[in-house]
């Protein structure tokens, strides 16, 4: 209890969770008085990453700064404006449907927020939306960079939850198509009262020319997923394949990328999967305290007394995760509950650890878009200056509707499980 | 100190359901009744505390009492354990049960305390592997070439390489997509994880080489062994070589059945017979016996079974 | 608290500024370079598979070079303060307060590293290994640690020499903590860095 209580007031005051993680396993290894553990300190640590299901974050985390540098992310755009920009509210749709497209390039939201806002928010401030709602929109479109395939936080579950990448990667598909959809019926029905701006009429040889010019561009998830399908590469490889298809577009199509700048990518690139894998190893010693002290046991009796069937199950898991999520959001959140909740699902309610991984993902993804901390908001805010409480509040029918789409991956298995094997 | 309570931690690799979990649990069971819940066990299924090599280092340390350990792990440290995983030392599954409860074979684990730091009690199995083949296959010949997934062992690396296969590397959970889309061409396997995992939906053909088995070896941390009283060392050997010479009877009645599932799926099965293979017993034997000296008695032990 | 500029501040400082920044470049280019071997390892893997040639060992090759680049992206990730933190107190603290914080957050980083080169030390035993004349086998048998005898499953490289990436961690970050927590102090001046690049995140 006192360590538990230290290691929240440690992560308060700006010790990184991956730290907090640390000491927290140390002290409750000195806690157990068995001090043998802290000779099992080291390896678990180094076996936490010793997997190879975790290569792809790196490659994966490659392909957006080479998108970044590439000049794709402009043709995407184009192309979203040409499907949908005509239409009364148009920019809001484009952005949406573009976020859509990107989604399937990047696998991570922040990432996706910073680039987006910066070619987004300007363009609708343009044609007279309000900047903060602008800037709300595209941090929420940015919710679907992990869930639509490739996603870094499906990689990080699928490995801790011992699934097929592959599987929990396709498994994102439906339920990223479904809030994209679920979106835009948010912006049809505000637009009831909001009255958006009609968006810019392009004759039909313009549309040709962007639609044109963007399709290479989409020539990389066709690759990551193609790559997969046809047996040329597994999921791990595929990023790998990805992050070729990516450098090749960006220096041979949009000739916007130049090999000098291959080095520095590489680094940074390098950098942002150390953030992310240490906090893997960091987990992998902690769940392995938890485990070793039979805290998960203990937490499924307690359930057990609440939950009755895997439905409701279901429910309690987001209600907490919610909660969870209000302060400690995405891949540390999914890492910190894992360890807890997974063994619950699968083995006393029965549940399939993608349908589990699905929603929990989901789940801790839409904590990027909660108070106090919200990491989508606060970039979208660094990029377009708007401010982080009235973006929540003029936002809130989107906060509802990915509520609404927790609800229904939570009653209906299938539509997690259906791309899924 | 013959009447100290403990819980021991008991760490396995397979998942919940598995033959050898199911037996460990019975372990638990008997210690309990058997000292009035002086003694127990805790069960850590599907390697909740680390991988097989983790667990080792666990026992080692004295922090994880009991461990299940297959012989691919031990045989990958102790070459002289992997005499167990040549090919052709028995032909069926039957005569694994034998084999595995004999003198000769239990005397493979002496070297264990010295050269891993633990005990080992007693073995469990399972059946003889198979090869699943994504194109239809008629003997061992046609392993030539294949590109096969294999459990990477060094005994079934030599073993496969001989047949002509070329063995490759792929994490378990994502073996069963790797066959579906064509990264191997076939895979290795015991009966019961194929059923599990319905590698039949993605395979032409089934055959039985009814050349390898792949046991584990119930293990006792060295540390933690000597700390025991002998008279609950006696027990915990009675009880974990009753539950899993269970297990092992259990096996043999169950193979057929499993066979049958499989014939009644619709893929065709097809058997090898130890005559097609002298050759490659030859040239494995050549490798392995200098690194496992007891392979010619097993060998010869196996022909009397 | 005073900033001193650099220039003033005392030599060891100045030396142990100056030892984080050279190890910190030294990390940058060792993670250029894992990653491309990482990136150039999987295009092969895919490759030689296709041609029906798959290199046994080139999964596990590949696995350690990601392990090493994350325990070495890890270090650099301290010294550049870029890990994922909460902070939500220090948000609503006096700035005086919120860098007595910071200060405070960046010395148990540097408890941490140090309790790390700690455990390292007891998985490493160098005294034990050197009391039994480096015979790894003899060592195993009496201290039943088998550290110095494993080899890796595919490659069969000494298991010690791959997983020395975590004592390498722990030594590196002890020097990047003891940096930052001088510069936390005001003892020495911050060095003067572009700014990351906000177009990435992990998230
Ligand atoms: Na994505
Ligand atoms: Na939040």
């Amino acid at each position: 209890m006192i360590t538990g209580g230290a290691f929240f007031i440690l992560m308060l005051v700006g010790v990184p969770i991956s730290i907090c993680l640390c000491l927290a396993s140390i002290a409750f290894i000195w806690d157990s008085g068995n001090p043998l553990l802290f000779q099992s300190f080291v390896p678990q640590m180094f076996g936490g990453v010793d997997s190879y299901g975790l290569i792809s974050i790196p490659l994966f985390i490659m392909i957006g700064e080479v998108m970044n540098g590439g000049g794709i992310t402009r043709r995407i755009v184009a192309m979203a404006m040409a499907i949908v920009g005509q239409l009364k509210g148009g920019l809001a749709y484009v952005n949406l449907v573009a976020n859509m497209f990107i989604s399937s390039i990047l696998g991570s939201a922040t990432a996706q927020v910073a680039i987006m806002a910066k070619v987004m928010v300007p363009e609708m401030e343009r044609q007279g939306y309000d900047k903060t709602f602008a800037a709300g929109l595209t941090a929420y479109a940015g919710m679907l960079g992990p869930i639509i395939p490739p996603s870094i936080m499906f990689v990080i579950y699928s490995v801790m939850a011992q699934v097929p990448v592959s599987d929990m990667l396709m498994a994102g598909l439906v339920p990223g198509i479904l809030l994209t959809v679920l979106f835009c019926t948010v912006i049809a029905i505000m637009d009831v009262w909001q009255n958006y701006p009609r968006g810019e009429r392009m004759d039909w040889a313009q549309r040709l020319r962007v639609v044109l010019d963007a399709i290479p561009t989409l020539i990389i998830p066709v690759v990551i997923v193609g790559s997969i399908l046809t047996g040329l590469a597994n999921a791990t490889e595929a990023a790998a394949v990805g992050t070729l298809a990516a450098i090749l577009i960006g220096r041979f199509w949009t000739r916007q990328l130049s090999f000098r700048d291959l080095p520095a990518m590489m680094v940074r690139s390098g950098i942002y999967a150390a953030v992310v894998l240490f906090l893997v190893a960091a987990a992998a010693i902690f769940s392995w305290v938890l485990v070793y002290g039979r805290v998960p046991q203990a937490v499924a009796a307690w359930v057990q007394t609440v939950a009755e069937d895997p439905v409701t199950f279901m429910l309690l898991v987001n209600v907490i995760l919610l909660v969870i999520g209000t302060a400690i959001d995405g891949a540390p959140g999914l890492i910190m509950t894992v360890p807890i909740l997974l063994p619950i699902a699968t083995e006393v309610y029965g549940i399939d650890p993608i349908h589990f991984g699905v929603v929990a993902v989901i789940n801790l993804t839409l904590g990027f878009l909660s108070p106090p901390v919200g990491l989508c908001f606060f970039v979208a805010s660094a990029v377009t200056g708007a401010k982080v409480g009235r973006m929540f509040i003029v936002t809130l029918p989107f906060f509802f509707a990915a509520c609404l789409l927790l609800l229904l991956l939570s009653i209906f298995p299938s539509l997690s499980l259906l791309l899924a094997n | 100190r013959a009447q100290e309570a403990r819980d021991f931690r008991l760490g396995i690799i397979t998942p919940n359901g598995h033959p050898w979990n199911l037996a460990a649990a019975k372990v638990g069971e008997r210690l309990k009744a058997e000292t009035n819940g002086r003694l127990s066990l805790t069960l850590f299924p599907s390697g909740q505390l680390g991988n097989e090599a983790a667990m080792l280092q666990q026992m080692q340390s004295g922090a994880l009492d009991l461990g299940w350990i297959m012989t691919a792990e031990l045989g990958s440290r102790v070459p002289s354990i992997a005499a167990i995983n040549a090919p052709w030392i028995v032909d069926s599954t039957a005569k694994v049960a034998k084999l595995v409860r004999d003198p000769l074979a239990l005397s493979l684990l002496d070297v264990l305390p010295r050269e891993t730091g633990t005990m080992g009690l007693a073995y469990g199995i399972t059946t003889m592997r198979v090869v699943f083949s994504a194109r239809p296959i008629e003997g061992l010949e046609d392993l030539k070439g294949m590109k096969l997934r294999i459990n990477t062992t060094p005994a079934y690396r030599d073993f496969y390489g001989l047949l002509g296969a070329t063995p490759t590397p792929i994490p378990t959970p994502a073996v069963f997509d790797a066959m579906s889309n064509g990264q191997v061409d076939g895979l290795e396997a015991d009966l019961d994880l194929s059923w599990n995992q319905r590698f039949d939906k993605v395979s032409k053909t089934m055959l039985r080489m009814n050349a390898i088995f792949m046991p584990c070896v119930a293990l006792v941390s060295g540390r933690v062994w000597k700390t025991l009283d002998p008279a609950d060392q006696e027990l915990l050997t009675r009880l974990t070589r009753e539950a899993l010479s269970a297990q092992i009877d259990e096996t043999v009645v169950n193979e057929p059945k499993l066979v049958e599932s499989f014939s009644a799926a619709g893929i065709p099965i097809k058997d090898v017979k130890v005559a097609d293979a002298d050759a490659v017993i030859a040239q494995y034997d050549a490798i392995w016996q200098p690194k496992a000296p007891a392979l010619a008695d097993l060998r010869k032990l196996g022909a009397t079974l | 608290m005073n900033t001193w500029p650099a220039r003033k501040a005392p030599l060891p400082l100045r030396a142990l500024q100056s030892a984080s920044e050279g190890v910190l470049k030294i990390e940058k280019i060792l993670l250029g370079l894992l990653m491309a071997l990482l990136f150039a390892l999987i295009l092969v893997n895919v490759v030689t598979r296709y041609a029906r040639m798959p290199l046994y060992g080139n999964d596990e090759a590949s696995v350690y070079a990601m392990v090493w680049l994350t325990f070495i992206g890890a270090s650099c990730m301290t010294r550049l303060r870029m890990d994922f933190s909460v902070a939500l107190l220090t948000e609503y603290l006096k700035p005086g307060l919120a860098k007595a914080f910071q200060a405070g957050a960046t010395l148990i980083v540097l408890g941490f590293s140090l309790a790390l080169a700690a455990m390292c030390w007891i998985w490493l035993d160098p005294i034990g290994i050197a009391r039994a004349g480096f015979d790894a086998q003899a060592y195993a048998g009496e201290s039943f640690n088998f550290l110095y005898t494993e080899r890796t499953q595919t490659l069969e490289w000494p298991t010690w020499i791959v997983m020395g990436v975590v004592p390498l961690f722990a030594l590196t970050t002890i020097l990047h903590g003891a940096a930052n927590l001088a510069e936390d102090l005001g003892l020495v001046a911050r060095p003067e860095r572009p700014p990351l690049d906000a177009g990435q995140g992990v998230n």
